[in-house]
Formats: C-alpha cells, structure tokens, sequence
C-alpha cells in the first residue's frame, strides 16, 4: 500500500494550478484527445463538454478518494469504470432532457467520456491515493485546464471557420470563412499548432531560466 | 464456504458500489425521461409544423412496418396532420437511411392523397460539415417540396428552382444526396401502398 502525502498548504496551491499549465492534461499530457478533436468546432459544444467533464472528474475523484482505502488493487479498474460510467451517463441523461440540442450536437462524445484518459488518470494517479481535499482541487485544476485548451481550440476553430464566436459574428464580412476548420483536419492543425506554441513558450520560459 | 468468504472479501465493494450506482441511474432516469420523451415529440411537432403550416395538431394515426430493399424490417409512425375545422390536411412520418457518414433520420410530410411531397426536414444526421449537411439547406430541402410521390432522380447539373422528379445533388456530396433521394424513394411508395392497403388514402391512386 502506497502512503499517503501528507498535504501542506503549498500542495493544495501546486495541486490547484498545475492543470492549467504545468500538467495541462490537453497541451501537456496529451489525454482526452478524442473530445479535443471531435468537439472543438465550435465554443458552445467545447464549454458544454468541458463542464461534463469537470462534473464527471469531481465526482468520480470524490468517490474513489472516499473509496479509496477498501479498493483491491486488481479490481480497482473495474470500480474507476463503474464509477466513472455512472457519472457520465447521469451527465448524459442531463444533456439529454435540459439540452437536447446540444448533446444531439455532441452525439456519442458525451458517453465517450467514459473511456476519456483524463478521468481514468486522475483517478488512477490521484484520487486513490489522496485525500477528500486533494482529490477534488486536482479535478478542478484539471478541469479547469481541459476547458481552457477546449476553449481556445473553440473560439479558433469557430472564428476561422464562421467569423464568429459563440454564434455571434466578429469578423468582417470581406472575411472567406475557412471551412476546413469546421473539419477534423483543422483539428488537427490547430491542435498542432497549439502543442508547438506552448512548446515553444516553455524552452523559451527553461533558456530564459537558466 | 470459505470459497464464498473469499469471494465476498473480495468483491463486496465492487457488488455494492454496482447496487448503489444502478439505483442512482434508476432515479436520475425516472426522474428525466418524461422530459427527454416531451423533448422528442416536441421536435418532431416543430418539423412536421415547418412541413404542413396549416395543421393544428398532428396525430398518431398508425405504426407502419416497411420492408427495406436490404431485407431488415422498419416501423414509420405515421401523423395525420388536423386543421382548424378537424380535416386531415395531409400525413407525415419518419423516414431513415444511411448517408455518406452514418444514419439519416427524415421527417417527411406529403398532401392528403399521397400525390405531392409537401417537403422533407432533418431529425438527426452527421453529414460533413460544409459538404453533405446542405441536405438541411433551403435551397436543397425546396427542390423536394411539391414534387410527386414517385421515384426521384438525382442529377448532377441543372435548375434546382425547378420542381419536378430531378433533384438537384449538392457539389461535392453526391452521396448525401443520393442519400436522401434514396430514403424518399424507398419510404414514400411502400407506405403508400400499404396506406391504400388498409384503406387509410380515400382518393385515387
């Protein structure tokens, strides 16, 4: 059995902030990249897929932090899967009779939040094996990461492709949307693009450092 | 016995953390499906109101099974459209297919007789985005509406304004449009057929 760290209050302060750059789970670790590619086209179904995911990520870390002590270590899969699971399909169900038209845009990405690495990783790397406290500002750290990269491959993709943002037009009307953005391939390219310019940002940050 | 001991040891957790998560999913369930239900009605009403603006109510008038070409059997729910003074001002009813990237839903309305499409509107589709999903562009919807119940073809060029058994395919996605052109064609004559049959369509052929 691991031990637990005892937090202090720099580790909830480091626990609090390291999604948002230092382990941001999009730019960083590279997880839950099946939302951040299908569901980017657009900022409303980005931020919409980012809430479920925070609403997903606090529960289930709350309860398999809570859990965390009676977890046998080769069934422990199997309880982060249920769990999980459990939580989406209520997030789902939300969607479904307060939103339809917005999880009818997002389609099966809502129920693919179940097998999104993010959750399974927190879960695995924090949540069994810390605290109530700990467990929950990591999902919030993390999901408040997950938003901000969804949102801003969002509000790209969605200028670029509309001229608008949040279905409001900023562009001006000379603009010739890209309509290769609105598709997985401008997904890929400006998720691309984003990954190297936070490279970029952080030898500069490491030169400048040392 | 011990067997059972172990067994329990090991798994109670994951037993009772099932129990407790499918009672909660039970409840959200119970608590959200008369919505998601009213949510679903409330849609189809929206389209089939587009279709036939002069209807007061729509009715569920029959369940219809429909043989498609590939063998598997399909039910459309059929709606006789109500005016004001309670005449049947025409029907509409779900139609499905596949498209170029997966299943197409359809709402599709047509005049009392059976004779001329009043039109078509998407229920579900995920068509590419720019390319296959202006089968819910105007422009592409109007060449269906006022055509007659027959078999439409589609073309690749000519006058999409023009309202007759050609329809017009969107640049670039051909099979989209053959697509819908397809679910029509495979939908609007078997249901006809069977409405003559059980003597729903009063009026000629």
């Amino acid at each position: 059995m691991e031990t637990e760290i005892k937090p202090t209050k720099s580790v909830y302060t480091q626990t609090l902030t390291a999604g948002l750059w230092r382990e941001n789970p999009t730019f960083r670790l590279l997880l839950g990249m099946c939302p951040t590619l299908a569901v980017t086209a657009a900022l409303k179904p980005a931020l919409t897929m980012s809430v479920a995911v925070i609403f997903v990520l606090v529960c289930s870390n709350l309860v398999i932090s809570f859990i965390r002590r009676q977890l046998k270590p080769h069934l422990r899969i199997l309880m982060f899967t249920l769990t999980i699971a459990t939580f989406v399909t209520i997030a789902d169900l939300f969607l479904k009779a307060y939103y339809p038209t917005m999880s009818e845009e997002l389609g099966p990405y809502v129920p693919l939040i179940i097998v999104n690495c993010i959750i399974m990783c927190r879960a695995e790397a924090c949540a069994s094996k810390n605290g109530l406290v700990i467990s929950f500002l990591d999902a919030i750290s993390m999901g408040a990461g997950f938003t901000v990269s969804l949102c801003v491959l969002g509000v790209i993709r969605e200028i670029l492709s509309t001229g608008a943002v949040w279905e409001i037009p900023v562009m001006p009307k000379s603009f010739v949307p890209w309509t290769a953005l609105r598709m997985p391939v401008g997904a890929f390219i400006t998720l691309g693009l984003l990954i190297a310019l936070m490279n970029l940002i952080s030898k500069r940050k490491t030169a400048t450092a040392a | 016995m011990s067997k059972i001991k172990y067994f329990i040891k090991q798994s109670w957790l994951l037993i009772a953390s099932s129990l407790f998560f499918g009672l909660i999913l039970a409840v959200a369930n119970a608590a959200w499906a008369p919505i998601m239900e009213a949510n679903k009605i409330k849609k189809l009403d929206g389209l089939m109101a587009v279709l036939l603006p002069e209807a007061k109510k729509f009715q569920l008038d029959e369940q219809i099974r429909l043989e498609s070409p590939s063998g598997q059997t399909r039910t459309i729910d059929l709606y006789k459209a109500i005016s004001d003074t309670g005449q049947n001002i025409g029907w509409a009813f779900n139609a499905s297919g596949f498209g170029f990237a997966d299943k197409i839903e359809l709402v599709v309305a047509v005049d009392t007789d059976f004779k001329k499409i009043a039109g078509y509107e998407v229920l579900s589709s995920n068509e590419t985005p720019g390319f296959g999903d202006q089968i819910k562009l105007p422009w592409y919807l109007s060449q269906f509406a006022g055509a007659s119940v027959g078999q439409l073809q589609l073309e690749r060029t000519g006058n999409h304004d023009k309202i007759d058994d050609q329809i017009i395919a969107i640049t670039g996605a051909t099979i989209s449009s053959q697509a819908v052109v397809n679910i029509i064609n495979n939908t609007l004559l078997p249901l006809k057929t069977q409405m003559q049959q059980k003597g729903l369509l009063t009026g000629g052929n």
